[in-house]
């Protein structure tokens, strides 16, 4: 307050001028960059519209698409998967659903007469000289047994991709302590996955060759053979597979309805053929020549 | 579809590879490196591009692939033939025919070397499949030229956008 010229001065300067031009002054710089801006956002101003949501899958005429019998399909996979590791190599299924995307999907296991992987070993844990172990063996299991099971699996030996519980040994299974070995491989047996039963037998028979599918996106997928499968073994697979998926489809009858709309063959390294259904057509090459080695 | 049936189709059914062989014919193996040094680019784009056309025009000629780990080891393709035609029951010979040093070799020459050796018919194209891979061809062409000319304007797009916003200030140089 000792000197209160220099602020007065300018005050009083202002005081003095017209108004108007120091408010133009002020405002303008902050117009400018409004107006600019105003320019450039009036395309990305329109809201987008909306785009009408589907509960379908997109489906394809299949009048353009041209259809193979499963011998003219082999003939052209066997080509395509020349040089290839024959045991590497698989037949798959892809069956295209018309079905809503959202429900309830088809999900099973089947045993295809032709088993397309037979070389699962399965490890049962029930205890030894039981009935029950002597059914797993007989179903093909390669370990039984319960504390030289435990043993053998604590010293790091785990030579089975599947693992399989008697009810009757749960309790010795928990006390083992093996959970921190076996649950990261995902092969600790537990009710919720269903490998904790009471009839050991037929749990390993149905393990032993048979194979998961599920619905995704509307399509299951499956392996369904080796390479070196025959055209009649392969017409087997498809057959079982295809009835065991009518069976579940008219079994979520009363809930959806799902048809089948496209049956795909292909294999690891070929692309795609659309099936019509038929083994053979006139122009097919005989059999036996699909059915020798690769 | 046009994509499976015009193209992966008509190049199995034709093309250089699409030959029949003899019924004397019993076997064809192949033998090179995993990789393609060491002159074994020949061997692996032969059994690529030529071998499926042979086993779609031979399906009951049974074909197999060894690949060894050594650059320097060998390039071999091997013809396993039957005895005589008349006797098919005959055991499988264990050792080939003809053994063929594949080493260095451009994959035509592979098949010059196979089809010589074996005395294997070549399957002229049709009319109709020549007119396939000309209608091909020209759809190649046409959308070489739409891509060029897409993108064309979009450059042409992005320089007037960029300008613009040089003039603005909102970018400097």
């Amino acid at each position: 307050m000792a000197n209160p010229r220099p602020f007065l001065a300018p005050l009083s300067r202002i005081g003095a001028s017209s108004i108007a031009i120091p408010r133009a002054e002020i405002i303008r710089p902050s117009i400018l960059p409004y107006q600019t801006l105003r320019c450039a956002s009036q395309k990305s101003a329109a809201p987008k519209k909306k785009k009408k949501t589907r509960n379908t899958f997109l489906q394809y005429d299949l009048k353009h698409a041209e259809q193979f019998a499963l011998v003219d399909a082999m003939q052209y996979i066997r080509a395509f998967e020349v040089g290839r590791n024959p045991a590497s190599s698989k037949y798959e299924m892809h069956v295209r659903l018309r079905t809503l995307k959202n429900g309830p999907v088809i999900r099973n296991r089947l045993r295809l007469p032709h088993p397309v992987k037979t070389d699962v070993r399965i490890c049962v844990i029930a205890p030894p000289g039981s009935k029950a172990a002597e059914e797993a063996r007989a179903a093909g299991a390669v370990l039984v047994g319960e504390d030289e099971v435990f043993n053998q699996i604590k010293e790091g030996i785990v030579e089975f991709e599947r693992c399989i519980c008697h009810i009757d040994s749960l309790a010795k299974l928990n006390k083992a302590g093996l959970g921190r070995v076996l649950g990261p491989k995902g092969l600790m047996p537990s009710t919720k996955t269903g490998t904790v039963v009471n009839n050991v037998g037929v749990t390993v028979r149905n393990m032993v060759g048979a194979s998961e599918y599920r619905e995704r996106m509307g399509v299951i997928r499956m392996a369904v053979g080796q390479l070196a499968f025959t055209p009649e073994e392969m017409q087997k697979n498809v057959k079982a597979f295809m009835d065991t998926l009518k069976k579940d489809i008219a079994q979520m009858q009363d809930r959806i309805s799902k048809e089948i709309h496209e049956v795909v063959l292909s294999s690891t390294n070929s692309p795609g053929f659309t099936l019509n259904g038929e083994f053979k057509n006139a122009n097919s090459i005989p059999v036996k020549e699909l059915s020798g080695p690769l | 579809m046009r994509h499976l049936r015009e193209v992966r189709l008509l190049w199995i059914r034709t093309g250089p590879g699409a030959l029949i062989l003899p019924k004397e014919v019993s076997k064809i193996s192949l033998e090179f490196h995993e990789k393609i040094e060491g002159g074994h680019r020949g061997a692996k784009k032969f059994w690529r591009t030529m071998l499926p056309r042979i086993k779609y025009r031979n399906p009951s000629v049974p074909i197999q692939i060894t690949r060894h780990k050594n650059p320097s080891g060998p390039a071999t393709l091997n013809i396993f033939t039957k005895p005589t035609p008349s006797s098919a029951a005959a055991a499988a010979p264990t050792t080939p025919t003809h053994s063929v040093d594949i080493k260095e070799m451009p994959e035509l020459e592979v098949l010059a070397q196979l089809v010589s050796r074996t005395g294997a018919v070549e399957i002229q194209m049709t009319e109709e499949e020549k007119e396939q891979w000309r209608e091909i061809e020209a759809f190649n062409k046409r959308s070489e030229a739409d891509r060029k000319m897409v993108r064309e304007r979009l450059e042409k797009e992005r320089e007037d956008e960029r300008i613009l916003k040089l003039a603005r200030g909102e970018i400097t140089e």
